[in-house]
């Protein structure tokens, strides 16, 4: 298995330990669904605050471009999701024990985190484009 | 070299043999060993700091306390008089303040420093000299700030400090300043503490520890220091403006200059909710440390706590407008914040529902530790509840700014944060002192605690419904507020000699009193595997750790590492050394020198107190002269501290294990702080774009008439000599690699030069199109990017001449370039910053129609 942790730096350039983005093996997942929840979130917020102060009250459109851009982000974190199963192994059980001292052991708890992390991002976002649908105007 | 080795393989430990323990433990004692006498304060090493920061904490909460105390007493009977109400208002700002900043974040660094490297079995953090640079920043910034009310210039503003009462000098003395400098200073060292403590968990951990193995608390150290990164940045943005407007009247928060004080209002929540759980997540921590010890098993749902803490460290950022619900926002902007208040409970409450299973499926030991965070579990079940309840838009408009609020926060933060600590603090004082407490004041000292909470804090929820508000001075009979009150102020009394009795307790002098036995509570964890007596240097040697609870699972460790069986068991260069190792799987990539004791940092330090201090009473002249200081002593350190080009390129380490002595790059902890500050930059630096387009937001009439707009030609011109100057930066780390040494010198102060010409053509710029900061909000915010800038490149300037300088005496050269590459990687985000800017100042009022 091929670890970027074992290369030693380039003769010129500085990579060595760098953490790759999601391949198997990165940290990354694991902030990756929660960071699809904070770019909703605060899109939908600046959304929502730009339409109010710059257009009109009616909010008929942005609860549709917020639905929208939930979809997209849901999408995303479903192929996350995947991936923490297919690649790192994820498995979604209460009584973990991942102990295990290996390469393989260590994939599969961040699989496994990562997996319980989408599911807590994608119920966040359902709450962020609920408000939409529970008010007419601004 | 050493990244294909399978640290199971390894070789066996050479036979025992006491006369070279001896000689092992000897050197091991000259090099770890504390300075003599009063030059104790010279001291680094964690086990001192993080001493000295837990008492330093727990003083300034005692002084916070006897300000509640007081705000109590004044609060006793209706139309008192007691305190004047100019003295009151100073004291519940100071309360605030000083419990938030000066007690509740500081403290978890204080407990990390003390225990962290104990828990990972190293010998000290990465960076000693950092942690003692921050405890002093800490101290000094501190006694300023609680000093004020001795002179009766506190701040009176609420620890919110909101505008427009802060912002306008009729309204608000020197307190606000003395505020906000001297918190700015404290956040410094914060931040200071976070990029230490995220270093220390990723690159620091003992060989074997992988992800999955990692105890609990490093988890919730990681996640905290890299929420404490995330949102104090948009406070010290905020810091910044507010100054500015106070000192030269920049128009950021008078809405009469086209500046909206609520822009305050949201920088302030965005680091004051997460602020919360950066107060919180430390002390669940700690019981989520001690549990497994009481239950004797490992916690259930290991990795669902890893997940609560995760998740909420990421929710707890989209939380801060439940601060604002009352301020006139759209209800849509307010929901989306409620509904992510709500979603918040559900992470908290997994890691609560972790806790009583584990409970639950043992039989839980019983013992103090246990009942002061059973009492910490029901007090903040308690006020998350009621947290749960402000969440909502509707109640929240009824219960606002009322003491129903003050109940909510003071149970969270109490039972969330407070007796949790206090758990800790009955835990591991035998692990600090090596004595053990006295348990039945102990328990006499809960018990106080616990009823005297519950008195002071229960009937204000019926206070605030009863529509007290907060921050009141005083009432009137008529009110129907008083003998709820009064039970207030008994149980206030109450609480706090409950916890004198614990200080006492802990405080009690113990020189003479038996020594415990080696890790008395039987845990699973490694900081119980000290020796007692205790060593400074910690770990004997630096074990190999493939189980979460090494202590339970990894028979025999102990005394195999007390032979001395496993890596850097000796110190024969005479130097402190640590093992780094990876991210992932922490194999071991080298081995790293650190500093010892010395005057520098408490130089450094005090250089930086100084030029806060100076200016807050506007001495700017004697500011710049400590600034000078500041940075003479920050480069004598430096110069002198750290990337030193070892005696030889790599050292056998122990059982057949040989590693590097010099790493560069991102191998090096040095490269991974560099990230880590300038993520944190990164983030004050949004927080300045937020206010942009915060404004752009706010205001219909933002950007001014086109002539009014700076010039593009001339912001282009800017941008190319920024960029430029970044180009040469990189080149100069290709031209050592090379061997080019004058070409690499040469690139690098060529680099400083193109990048104050781009800065120039900026400023320029903004001259130019007329643009005068004290007149409007678009000016001052155009002329704020242009000085975020250009201190930037003032630092960038040093750190240049500074690198240059090593390469010309040969410190930095083709092999060992450490400073160089760390260099490069700053220059990646300055030039990041340039074009953001260029974005805000150019590209944005173009798309918008301004030009």
């Amino acid at each position: 298995m091929r670890h970027e942790s074992d290369k030693q730096p380039g003769r010129f350039g500085p990579p060595g330990d760098a953490p790759r983005v999601i391949d198997q093996g990165s940290v990354w997942i694991m902030v990756a669904a929660p960071t699809l929840w904070a770019i909703h979130f605060v899109a939908s917020y600046v959304l929502a605050a730009t339409w109010c102060a710059k257009a009109g009250p009616a909010l008929s459109e942005p609860r549709w471009i917020i639905v929208a851009m939930g979809v997209v982000c849901i999408a995303l974190i479903a192929w996350l999701g995947m991936m923490a199963v297919r690649r790192y192994g994820g498995v979604f059980v209460i009584f973990e024990e991942i102990t295990e001292s290996s390469e393989r052991g260590r994939d599969k708890f961040i699989g496994h985190v990562s997996l319980l992390l989408c599911v807590l991002s994608v119920m966040a976002i359902v709450f962020t484009t609920l408000p939409g649908f529970m008010f007419s105007t601004c | 070299m050493t990244q294909e080795i399978d640290l199971s393989k390894l070789a066996p430990p050479e036979p025992f043999d006491e006369a070279r323990d001896k000689a092992q433990r000897a050197r091991l004692m000259t090099v770890w060993q504390e300075p003599p006498g009063w030059k104790i304060i010279t001291a680094v090493n964690n086990s001192h700091i993080g001493k000295w920061y837990l008492l330093t904490s727990f003083a300034f909460f005692v002084f916070a306390g006897i300000l509640a105390l007081m705000i109590r007493a004044q609060l006793a009977v209706p139309n008192n008089d007691l305190f004047s109400q100019q003295l009151y208002n100073q004291l519940f700002t100071l309360h605030g303040t000083a419990m938030m900043f000066l007690f509740a974040v500081p403290i978890f660094e204080a407990v990390a420093i003390l225990i962290l490297p104990e828990i990972l079995g190293a010998r000290d953090l990465p960076f000693p000299r950092l942690s003692a640079f921050g405890y002093w920043c800490f101290l000094i910034g501190g006694v300023f700030v609680c000093g004020s009310i001795l002179f009766g210039v506190a701040p009176d503003g609420g620890w919110f400090m909101y505008t427009p009462l802060s912002s306008n000098t009729e309204y608000s003395g020197l307190g606000a300043d003395i505020w906000l400098l001297g918190l700015s200073f404290i956040e410094v060292s914060s931040i200071a503490a976070a990029v230490e403590l995220i270093v220390g968990v990723l690159k620091c951990r003992p060989p074997g520890m992988r992800l999955n193995l990692m105890p609990l608390y490093c988890w919730y150290v990681l996640v905290v220091a890299g929420m404490i990164l995330f949102a104090f940045p948009p406070l010290i943005a905020g810091d910044l403006l507010l100054e500015m407007e106070r000192a030269f009247g920049w128009a950021f928060f008078d809405v009469d200059r086209g500046g909206d004080p609520m822009l305050w209002q949201h920088l302030f929540w965005i680091f004051g909710h997460p602020e919360v759980y950066i107060v919180f997540l430390p002390s669940i921590a700690l019981i989520a440390t001690m549990l497994p010890t009481f239950a004797g098993r490992p916690m259930v749902g290991h990795s669902w706590i890893v997940l609560s803490a995760i998740g909420v460290a990421f929710l707890s950022f989209g939380l801060w407008v439940h601060h604002m619900f009352t301020t006139g926002l759209p209800e849509i902007s307010l929901s989306f914040f409620s509904a992510a208040s709500e979603a918040v409970a559900v992470p908290t409450g997994i890691q609560i529902f972790c806790f009583i299973a584990t409970m639950l499926v043992s039989k839980l030991r019983p013992s103090v530790p246990m009942l002061f965070a059973g009492g910490a579990l029901a007090i903040f079940v308690f006020g998350g509840l009621t947290g749960v309840m402000v969440a909502l838009v509707p109640f929240d408009w009824q219960a606002h700014d009322s003491y129903f609020v003050v109940a909510h926060l003071h149970y969270t933060l109490i039972g969330g944060m407070l007796f949790p600590l206090m758990a800790g603090i009955c835990y591991w004082y035998p692990f600090v002192t090596q004595r053990a407490m006295n348990d039945r004041a102990s328990r006499w000292a809960f018990w106080l605690m616990f009823g005297g909470f519950n008195l002071a804090f229960l009937p204000m929820h019926w206070t605030g419904i009863m529509g007290m508000p907060r921050r009141v001075w005083t009432y009137d009979l008529s009110d129907g507020w008083a003998v709820l009150n009064m039970v207030s102020t008994i149980g206030a009394f109450v609480f706090a000699a409950g916890f004198a009795a614990l200080a006492a307790n802990v405080l009690w002098p113990r020189g003479k009193a038996p020594l415990v036995a080696r890790n008395i509570w039987n845990a699973g964890t490694m900081e119980w595997s000290g020796e007692v007596p205790g060593k400074p240097w910690g770990a004997r040697s630096i074990p190999y750790i493939h189980t979460r609870y090494p202590l339970w699972e990894q028979p025999g460790l102990v005394e195999q590492i007390d032979r001395g069986e496993w890596f850097l068991p000796d110190a024969e260069e005479g130097k402190r050394e640590l093992i780094v190792t990876d991210i992932l799987d922490a194999r071991p990539l080298y081995v790293q020198r650190v500093g010892g004791p010395t005057f520098l940092t408490l130089g450094s330090a005090f250089c930086l107190g100084t030029v806060f201090i100076l200016a807050t009473f506007h001495l700017w002249s004697l500011a710049l002269a400590f600034g000078a200081g500041f940075i003479g002593f920050t480069l004598w350190w430096l110069w002198t501290g750290t990337s030193e080009i070892p005696e030889r390129p790599s050292k056998p380490v122990g059982r057949g294990l040989t590693l590097p002595t010099y790493a560069q790059g991102n191998r090096s902890p040095g490269w991974w702080a560099v990230f880590i500050t300038m993520t944190g930059d990164m983030t004050a630096f949004m927080g300045l774009v937020f206010s942009y387009f915060f404004y752009w937001t706010a205001l219909p009439d933002f950007f001014p008439v086109a002539a009014q707009i700076p010039a593009l030609h001339w912001l282009l011109l800017g941008l190319g000599g920024l960029i430029v100057g970044w180009l040469m930066s990189v080149g100069a780390r290709r031209q050592l690699g090379q061997g080019a040494r004058g070409t690499a010198m040469a690139l690098l102060l060529g680099a400083v030069l193109a990048g104050f010409a781009g800065l120039g053509a900026w400023a320029f710029a903004a001259h130019e199109a007329g643009l005068d900061p004290t007149v409007h909000s678009f000016d001052a915010m155009v002329w704020m990017l242009v000085l975020w800038m250009g201190l930037h490149l003032l630092l960038n300037a040093v750190m240049h001449v500074y690198v240059a300088a090593r390469i010309w005496a040969d410190i930095c050269n083709p092999d060992y370039r450490a400073d160089l590459m760390n260099l490069t990687l700053f220059t990646h985000f300055l030039a990041l910053t340039a074009i953001v800017i260029f974005i805000l100042l150019a590209v944005f009022p173009m798309l918008m129609g301004a030009v």
